[in-house]
């Protein structure tokens, strides 16, 4: 096609997880280096599978733009010779300099050029700047190098612009561009030329590529569905499998297996998790959510009865392997694992898991609390989680369930790592949600108070994810989490509890604490709940320390960010900063007494007076701060509120500061 | 239709190193001594380095005293063979070398869900990491593919590419059996056919036994510090790879402290931390004496 650029970098199989970012990486950085060339080009399109990444660029203009510069020479006062000097190597006369500040300039006209022969360099720049999170560099038998870096070894480039193929030379992978791809690894065969996109498009259909991302993803999901649907079975929907299986294949073909029913007593979660992390299968239910004894998966090539025995006999064998897990975990009980975890380190300075679990006691009250914080961390030294991670605290309650542990308990056990991270739900009983506070308080204290502080994007202990859950569970959490103390006493006692491990933490820890929190409270408050920052910033403000009820600071921001809406917000704004203009924010010698008895001349502050002593009868209505608001910007344009006489002056200053008081009142900030 | 003979366990290994033979690498002997893995072979570890080329194939019995399951599970065993096979520099078409080689032992890729899942490959014991995938065939894996980047802490100038293959699970699928102990090993029928399992059960019963429950904890202990002292001293003589598999040594030491569960997290990574001082002193002087 005319002014299309087709390119493919067809490699050794791109991981699964890494092509959906892939799509978006390839985009922007082709786009990018196009800019940079000065070349005219309309779409940046890309495509991804695990062999191949390609990018299609339309109306690609074959010529780069006309580009205009200024160049700076040297200074007006330099010698002849150096202003000579710039004119010959411009190929310029004295008539085109341009002076300004003191420089001479000259206007440089740059041509436009052929398109085609920037292509090459801009493949090797792509190669060279595409970023991928891991990426290794292969040898290159020829030239005795090391290729340049790249998610797996490149094999062959494809590259096709204006109709015609091109064949250029990119030397950091010392391959030459080409007219041709492949298909399929086992359903097609030999090289396919390409003519442009629309060919190579139909070509790899037919070859068993499926190019676009999404549609392999809806395709697998429905070819799921409906064949489980046929069964009388659901499939439960999960974006990141899904993610993951259609990056595993150049083509899906779905099947659905069974599970040998001896495996059915596993707990589900178990089930379903060995299933998807090891396996990449598909849960299935019955309607009700009840686990069925069959899967469901995706295969590259159409399955065949020797395949599905495979697949079926691979599972046995896994999941004889967590049969084993479980079997030897239940031979133990809770208790027995969480002695052990004094063997595990919690940090370097910070002692054991077992001693986090003593401090977290120490700001415990109820018998549940206590049980569960006792037996919180015990699944970790299970064989199971030891094998599935993302399954601790799920392990526990099960676990805790098998040896009679009362509802609350078990709950809270697998509640308490809740929330995992700003997306997740919050725990749904009160003790689950208060031991995830004190796990997470612990954490921060210790850590902050030994130093360790995240730093830009690194913060390898997710200080700053314990924090936010924090912050969340104290707002929203339905109960007050807090339980009659503020949350310096919880803060205080932990460290209380570290030096009674003779773990000494830095003096400033309370405020260190209180601080960063806050922070995470702020950035919750902008970021999530869409507040606007100077709504949130002057709430906090209003507190007079950092150590305050966020549930209140909550409902304040939300009311003040509707006021703030409001088109008479911006009159209290205006008399709000006009009078803190005149008389500053806060000023203690102007709060004494009441404003009743002062006297006044001034008609306008008169009114003024009348107004604000209306006003004082009802402090939740905003309508009123307005009608203030209203006297007070007219006072402030008829009368000279610095009066030459003391007397005066003071009495309009009181005045305009009780303004000052109730407005903060009334939106409470 | 004539039924083909099913491929024996050891017809597998025989077709193995008849391709990779004509393929042009050296055929070795496994190491004598208890490794986790071929990579620890000094055919890999140390011929990984440096700038000679070097192709070479080889059978490694490999001992993992915590994967024991008492002969119990159909594929998890403490001791089991690997193929593995060295290129360095890897070539330009390895996979494709890979693919023809199921193939040249009789594997039906038609048959078969043959796929590259990513893997990126760690040895925290040895200092050594690559990028590569874990072959799966019908969701099981066969093979583990490696491009090294790194060995015992050193940048690999000449990448090699080793390719894994797990001998008993590729024989579970040509043969079609459900378990490592059903191979037929010797390919014979009736009286004179030999299992794996006829083989190695007892071996595999014993020795999940003695790794988990009976191995002498203080003598392991006291041998692993012998073994590092004495690949510390090997190396004072710049005798390297005897250092090195003293450092071997260590390690299965370890592996078996791990497996009789004395070894807390903390110690574990001070152990780990120990073994990876040894190998990368071992790799750094081979590379300086090349």
């Amino acid at each position: 096609m005319q002014h299309e650029l087709l390119l493919e970098i067809f490699s050794e199989e791109i991981p699964a997880k890494l092509q959906r970012k892939a799509l978006e990486n390839a985009k922007s950085t082709f786009a990018n280096i196009l800019t940079r060339y000065g070349t005219i080009f309309g779409d940046v399109s890309s495509f991804v599978s695990p062999r191949r990444l390609t990018v299609v660029v339309n109306h690609l203009s074959s010529k780069t733009e006309d580009m205009m510069e200024e160049k700076r020479g040297p200074k007006i006062t330099a010698p002849q010779t150096a202003i000579d000097g710039f004119l010959r190597s411009n190929q310029k006369t004295r008539e085109d300099l341009i002076e300004r500040d003191g420089y001479y300039y000259l206007k440089i006209h740059t041509k436009g050029i052929e398109t085609k022969t920037l292509i090459g360099d801009i493949i090797e720049n792509f190669i060279l700047e595409m970023p991928w999170p891991k990426s290794m560099r292969w040898y290159l038998e020829d030239q005795e190098i090391l290729s340049a870096f790249w998610v797996r070894p490149i094999r062959s480039i494809l590259c096709i612009y204006n109709g015609s193929s091109l064949n250029e030379h990119i030397k950091s992978v010392d391959l030459t561009t080409c007219s041709y791809t492949y298909g399929h690894r086992f359903l097609s065969t030999g090289k396919l030329e390409i003519t442009d996109f629309a060919d190579y498009r139909n070509q790899l259909e037919s070859n068993y590529i499926m190019l676009d991302f999404e549609r392999k993803k809806s395709y697998i999901d429905n070819e799921i569905n409906s064949m489980a649907g046929a069964m009388g079975l659901y499939f439960t929907y999960d974006e990141e499998l899904l993610d993951e299986v259609s990056g595993l294949v150049e083509y899906p073909f779905a099947s659905i297996g069974a599970i040998d029913e001896k495996f059915m007593k596993l707990p589900q979660e178990v089930l379903s998790t060995s299933m998807k992390t090891h396996q990449k299968y598909f849960t299935l239910v019955y309607p009700g959510s009840v686990m069925a004894p069959y899967y469901g998966t995706i295969t590259n090539i159409p399955p065949t009865k020797i395949m599905c025995e495979g697949l079926d006999r691979v599972l046995r064998a896994r999941l004889s392997d967590a049969m084993f897990f479980y079997n030897e975990d239940l031979d133990v009980t809770l208790e027995a694992f969480a002695q052990r975890l004094s063997n595990v380190v919690f940090y370097d300075k910070l002692g054991t898991v077992a001693q986090k679990v003593d401090r977290m006691m120490s700001i415990a009250s109820t018998r549940e609390e206590h049980r569960a914080i006792a037996l919180s961390k015990a699944d970790l030294l299970t064989q199971m989680v030891g094998e599935f991670p993302e399954l601790q605290g799920v392990i526990g309650e099960i676990y805790a369930r098998c040896q009679s542990e009362s509802n609350e308990v078990c709950i809270a056990i697998r509640e308490h790592y809740k929330p995992i991270n700003a997306n997740d739900d919050l725990p749904q009983t009160v003790t689950g949600a208060r031991v995830s506070f004190f796990d997470k308080l612990d954490t921060l204290v210790g850590l902050l108070g030994i130093g360790v502080q995240p730093t830009g994007s690194k913060d390898p202990f997710a200080l700053r994810r314990a924090a936010l859950s924090v912050a969340r569970l104290l707002c929203d959490f339905p109960k007050t989490l807090l339980d009659n103390e503020s949350l310096s006493w919880y803060v205080e006692t932990l460290i209380t509890a570290y030096s009674d491990q003779g773990i000494a933490l830095d003096q400033d820890t309370l405020q260190i604490v209180l601080e960063f929190i806050v922070d995470r409270l702020k950035m919750y408050m902008c970021e999530r709940l869409s507040l606007d920052t100077e709504v949130v910033e002057s709430v906090i403000r209003s507190f007079d320390s950092l150590d305050f009820d966020y549930k209140i600071a909550m409902s304040k921001a939300r009311r003040l960010q509707k006021l703030t809406k409001l088109e008479e917000f911006q009159i209290v704004k205006e008399a709000y900063k006009r009078t803190v203009g005149i008389i500053g924010e806060n000023v203690n010698e102007l709060k004494t007494g009441s404003i009743d008895d002062l006297r006044f001349d001034d008609q306008y502050m008169v009114e003024l007076q009348n107004t604000i002593k209306n006003q004082e009868s009802d402090q939740e209505d905003f309508s009123k701060i307005v009608t203030t608001a209203k006297a007070v910007l007219s006072a402030c344009d008829n009368v000279l509120i610095n009066n030459p006489s003391q007397d005066i002056r003071l009495r309009n200053l009181k005045l305009l500061n009780k303004f000052l008081i109730d407005a903060r009142n009334i939106i409470g900030a | 239709m004539q039924r083909s003979k099913t491929k024996s366990f050891q017809d597998i290994i025989f077709d193995l190193q008849r391709y990779w033979a004509d393929y042009g690498c050296v055929i070795m002997q496994p190491y004598d001594t208890e490794v986790g893995a071929g990579t620890s072979h000094h055919a890999t570890t140390l011929k990984a380095l440096g700038e000679e080329h070097w192709n070479a194939a080889f059978v490694q019995p490999c001992r993992r005293p915590k994967d024991g399951r008492y002969a119990d599970n159909p594929n998890r065993t403490q001791y089991y063979y690997q193929f593995q096979v060295i290129l360095k520099p890897a070539p330009a078409n390895p996979q494709e070398l890979y693919l023809n080689s199921l193939m040249a032992i009789g594997f039906d890729l038609n048959a078969h869900d043959i796929r590259f899942v990513e893997d990126d490959w760690e040895n925290p014991s040895l200092g050594a990491a690559g990028l590569g995938w874990e072959v799966w065939c019908d969701g099981m894996e066969i093979t583990q593919y490696t491009y090294f980047q790194q060995i015992g802490g050193i940048t690999c100038s000449v990448v090699p590419v080793e390719i894994t293959y797990g001998l008993e699970r590729i024989t579970t699928f040509m043969q079609n059996v459900e378990s490592h102990f059903d191979i037929n090993w010797n390919g014979k029928n009736g009286k004179k056919k030999l299992t794996y399992g006829d083989v190695l059960s007892r071996f595999e019963r014993e020795f999940s036994c003695y790794n988990f429950d009976v191995a002498s904890i203080d003598m392991l202990l006291e041998h692993f510090n012998d073994h590092e002292k004495e690949s510390q001293k090997l190396l004072a003589h710049n005798l390297v790879m005897p250092a090195y598999e003293q450092c071997v040594k260590a390690n299965h030491c370890f592996n078996l402290l791990d497996a009789r569960g004395v070894i807390s997290v903390t110690e574990r990574a001070e152990y780990i931390a120990r073994v990876r001082t040894l190998a990368k002193n071992c790799c750094q002087i081979w590379v300086e004496s090349l």
